[in-house]
């Protein structure tokens, strides 16, 4: 890393052939570093153009570079003007060049931000400035449909690889000067763009300090995903809940900046972050703003249920099969039972059988080729739902148990939770094996102490229902009409929260017409 | 650092110890009891329990060649002696939270239950929603080991089978484990039980040929109310006085009845609401205890030629009916009062809540004074409704 620290101070040298020696040196000649030396005007100034091939559009630096430099100039003003020598880069940036963003160099450790980044350097013999000019343009996967987090109503769009278009996917649904947008870059190596956006005025000023505090902290060779600065920012590392958002959805990263959120995009990847995160939070989709209210509201409400289904189901069935058969029916009990009649083993190594059996078949769907992926399901549905009772190792009350569980978690929005959730089950299975439904109470009553404690950039993990604010229940199990959703999470910030003044909405009087 | 690992050291201790009742039982290693019998043979107990084959009942498996459920049938000195000793024939052993139904000997009836009762309610695996029965004419034994149809598992088909009796034709009563307790330590009322009975071929009924007929060779029935003085069983009420004991207990949800004609034939009256109080009051240092019954009923069958259009004609029927239901709880309390002797309707409470301070008196020998006790009774019946059809076939015939 000598070579980098010494490359930060280096500024560049007035002979251009030393300095293109010394850029040769630096990138090892690495033949997708373009350097076209070229001589322009009555006076032959000498000039090279620099540029990396694959990230700078070709059509911008032939039509707009090259062209302007050596044939548009020829016989006019400027050609006058530059024979001066003394300030041809000022002159040229100034009248010469017709692209739409330049910049100034004058170190090696800029030329080369500007160089990889997909930007063309022209760099003037007897000059210590270099030119930048916005040539960035590389193929990118373009703006589809979101993968993860689909919509039934809603927008189609999401985010791509690619920082510019994120931002811009965002402007577009806010178009207020207040949305602030800062960027920097981490990753000694990768050098990568992170990009803060948060509106004015709306966000808390002190939350947008820290996360500018902590992302400045970061020091990390590379940066290759969103799950890096996740990693690297959040609150608390041992805790199996995350503490950070994220979203594909362009839509859904407005709605947080509306709420007073900060979003965090990384280039490279189409995740972007949200902070401070709520446990509520994950339990909504951006869909439940698009529906009507009482359809959103039953959904909402499904969820949560479906979140308790996938926690404490397998282990509930080992407790009360193996320590309360007495609170039972006695029809289910014998059926029950008669299910059971040969199956070895006991119940609950027969639930962690089943359920990691699913948890394998989950990955391997996950990683499987996709022209594979069918074939896994069949395999999935043969193996555990069919031979695996027929064969009288499980009992089909298992397979109904972890089926259950699984097409809940499914329920879940963010995938993360869903994460979280899929972990604790095992502890709460184990902890029902061997101590029933008191295990289970206990267990649960640790994992709501632990939410309670938990901080997402100084917001409350668990709030609005710890601590309760009756106001903000509006928007968590239930889902209120719009005109009814009028103010911002105060969790959040704190900074005009007030969000609209929609009166019920009704036909109008005749009086006023 | 060491502050978190202490607390959990600390949490998983009282995990351990907090547990109380620590049973880890596997399904499969149940004996799932839901009917037991108790009899008496050579001054012990023959205790017989009924537990379920789960293979041979559930629905994926049925039709299976093996008896939806086992009975073992013990001796011991006591109950729980009895039940471990059936480990000695059973694989798995008993668990009793799913009892179902409790048939009490005759003989152990007659010598007194307190001593079954007991166990029953010391017990904690036991549930106490089950029903306590009385076998008559046939040992507890013999009724559990009879096999059924429609309900596979014959304490389902008894515990159901009382149920529906009991809403629908009202000559039952169901007894739970508290209340039959409550009604046994009352000073003021005697307890009653169900008493089941088995009909046709005792020898054929615990066999498969038994599931096979389309008529059942051996079937089992409830019939009648055990009159217990205590714990001790004194004698029967027949089916009337069975309904008449269930009307002054406010017991009645539904039931038939019928009232005749003046001129031949029947009209039979389904009983769809009733409602009964209990005053207790003393006049002159005598108790006396005044029933007032409220029935609704609709028309349900008409034999006869009669306009029921009328006001009139409905009035007269009202009024026979009222007589007749009159007529039955007469019957039940002039048995149980010159008959048994035993306070069975709650007379007793009826005066205590009335006259409290009378009561302390009248306590040590309510027996004897139940004997020569005035009972008021007032019924008023009401026809509702005819059913879909107003006058009888019969009259548009002769027309």
């Amino acid at each position: 890393m000598e070579q980098c620290g010494s490359l930060r101070k280096e500024p560049l040298q007035a002979c251009l052939d030393a300095n293109l020696k010394r850029i040769r040196e630096i990138s090892g000649g690495s033949t997708d570093i373009i350097i076209r030396e070229v001589r322009i005007g009555r006076s032959e100034i000498k000039m090279a153009i620099l540029y990396t091939e694959g990230l700078a559009d070709k059509k911008v630096i032939t039509d707009f570079i090259l062209e302007s430099l050596m044939l548009a100039i020829k016989e006019t003003e400027i050609d006058l003007k530059i024979s001066d020598r003394s300030h041809v880069s000022r002159v040229l940036r100034d009248f010469a060049l017709t692209v739409s963003d330049t910049n100034e160099v004058s170190d090696f450790d800029g030329l080369f931000a500007f160089l990889l980044s997909g930007d063309a350097v022209i760099l003037v013999d007897g000059s210590p400035c270099g030119i930048a000019a916005s040539s960035r343009g590389w193929k990118d996967r373009g703006v589809s449909e979101p993968a993860a987090q689909t919509v039934v109503r809603g927008p189609r769009e999401s985010f791509t690889e690619t920082l510019r278009t994120n931002t811009a996917l965002i402007r577009r649904r806010i178009k207020d000067p207040h949305l602030w947008l800062e960027t920097i870059q981490i990753g000694r190596v990768t050098r990568t763009d992170v990009a803060i956006m948060y509106i004015k005025g709306i966000a808390n000023e002190k939350i947008v300090q820290e996360v500018r505090d902590r992302l400045k902290r970061i020091d990390i060779d590379g940066i290759l995903e969103s799950g890096y600065i996740e990693e690297l920012i959040q609150d608390k590392t041992f805790t199996p809940f995350p503490t950070v958002h994220n979203t594909e959805r362009p839509d859904a990263a407005a709605a947080g900046l509306l709420e007073g959120r900060v979003v965090i995009l990384v280039d490279g990847t189409p995740f972007v972050l949200m902070v401070p995160a709520l446990f509520a939070q994950f339990l909504q989709a951006s869909e439940d703003y698009y529906q009507r209210w009482d359809f959103a509201t039953l959904i909402r409400q499904i969820r949560y249920i479906s979140l308790f289904i996938s926690l404490l189901v397998p282990s509930m069935y080992i407790a009360i099969t193996t320590f309360h058969q007495e609170i039972i029916p006695p029809r289910l009990l014998i059926s029950l039972a008669s299910q059971r009649e040969g199956v070895p083993f006991p119940a609950f190594v027969e639930a962690l059988l089943m359920e990691i059996t699913f948890e394998i078949l989950r990955e391997a769907g996950v990683r499987m080729p996709r022209a594979i992926g069918q074939s896994i399901s069949i395999v999935g549905t043969l193996v555990i739902g069919q031979a695996a009772v027929e064969a009288g190792i499980v009992s089909p009350a298992m397979v109904i148990v972890v089926a259950i569980t699984a097409i809940a978690n499914f329920v879940i929005p963010a995938f993360s939770v869903g994460i979280s959730i899929r972990m604790l089950r095992f502890g709460l299975m184990a902890l029902a094996a061997s101590f029933g439904l008191y295990g289970i109470i206990l267990g649960v009553i640790v994992i709501v102490l632990h939410l309670c404690s938990l901080r997402s950039f100084g917001a409350p993990y668990m709030s609005p229902f710890a601590p309760f604010h009756l106001a903000e229940q509006k928007d968590t199990l239930f889902r209120l009409p719009l005109w009814a959703l009028f103010s911002r999470p105060r969790a959040i910030s704190q900074n005009d929260t007030i969000r609209e003044n929609n009166e019920h909405p009704h036909p109008e009087s005749k009086q006023n017409s | 650092m060491r502050k978190p690992i202490t607390m959990a050291c600390l949490f998983l201790l009282l995990l351990v110890v907090l547990t109380g009742c620590w049973n880890r039982r596997e399904l499969n290693e149940l004996a799932i009891a839901v009917a037991m019998g108790v009899d008496k043979k050579d001054n012990d107990y023959l205790v017989s329990i009924q537990i379920v084959n789960p293979g041979a009942v559930a629905a994926q498996r049925a039709g299976t060649d093996t008896a939806p459920v086992i009975t073992y049938s013990t001796q011991g000195t006591s109950i729980f002696e009895a039940l471990r000793r059936t480990t000695t024939k059973s694989p798995r052993k008993i668990y009793l939270s799913h009892m179902q139904v409790i048939v009490l000997g005759k003989e152990v009836a007659e010598e007194g239950i307190a001593k079954v009762l007991d166990f029953l309610s010391r017990d904690h695996e036991f549930r106490t929603d089950f029903f306590l029965v009385v076998s008559k004419d046939a040992t507890a034994e013999e009724i559990l080991k009879t096999l059924t149809l429609l309900e596979k598992i014959p304490a389902n088909k008894m515990f159901h089978s009382l149920q529906s009796s009991n809403t629908a034709w009202a000559a039952t009563g169901k007894a739970t484990l508290d209340k039959l307790i409550s009604d046994m330590t009352s000073e003021g009322k005697h307890p009653v039980l169900t008493g089941i009975t088995l009909d046709g071929a005792k020898d054929i009924a615990g066999t498969k040929e038994n599931m096979q007929r389309i008529d059942s060779r051996a079937l089992l029935r409830y019939e009648g109310l055990a009159v217990f003085k205590k714990d001790k069983l004194v004698g029967w009420l027949n089916e009337e006085e069975s309904k008449g004991y269930n009307y002054i207990q406010n017991e009645v949800k539904s039931t038939a009845e019928y009232v005749a004609c003046p001129n031949g034939g029947n009209i039979a009256l389904e009983i769809i609401r009733t409602n009964s109080e209990m005053k207790g009051k003393v006049v002159r240092k005598k108790p006396e205890v005044a029933i007032e019954v409220r029935v609704e009923a609709n028309i349900s069958e008409v034999q006869c030629n009669m306009d029921l259009a009328k006001d009139k004609t409905i009035r007269g029927l009202e009024a026979k009916a009222a007589e007749k239901i009159k007529g039955f709880m007469q019957q039940a309390i002039s048995k149980a009062q010159h008959k048994y002797k035993a306070d069975i309707f709650g007379f007793g409470e009826a005066v205590h809540r009335a006259e409290p301070g009378f009561w302390k008196k009248a306590k040590q020998n309510w027996d004897e004074e139940f004997v020569g006790l005035d009972v008021d009774m007032r019924v008023d019946f009401n026809i509702r409704g005819l059913g879909t059809i107003s006058n009888s076939y019969l009259e548009t015939k002769e027309e």
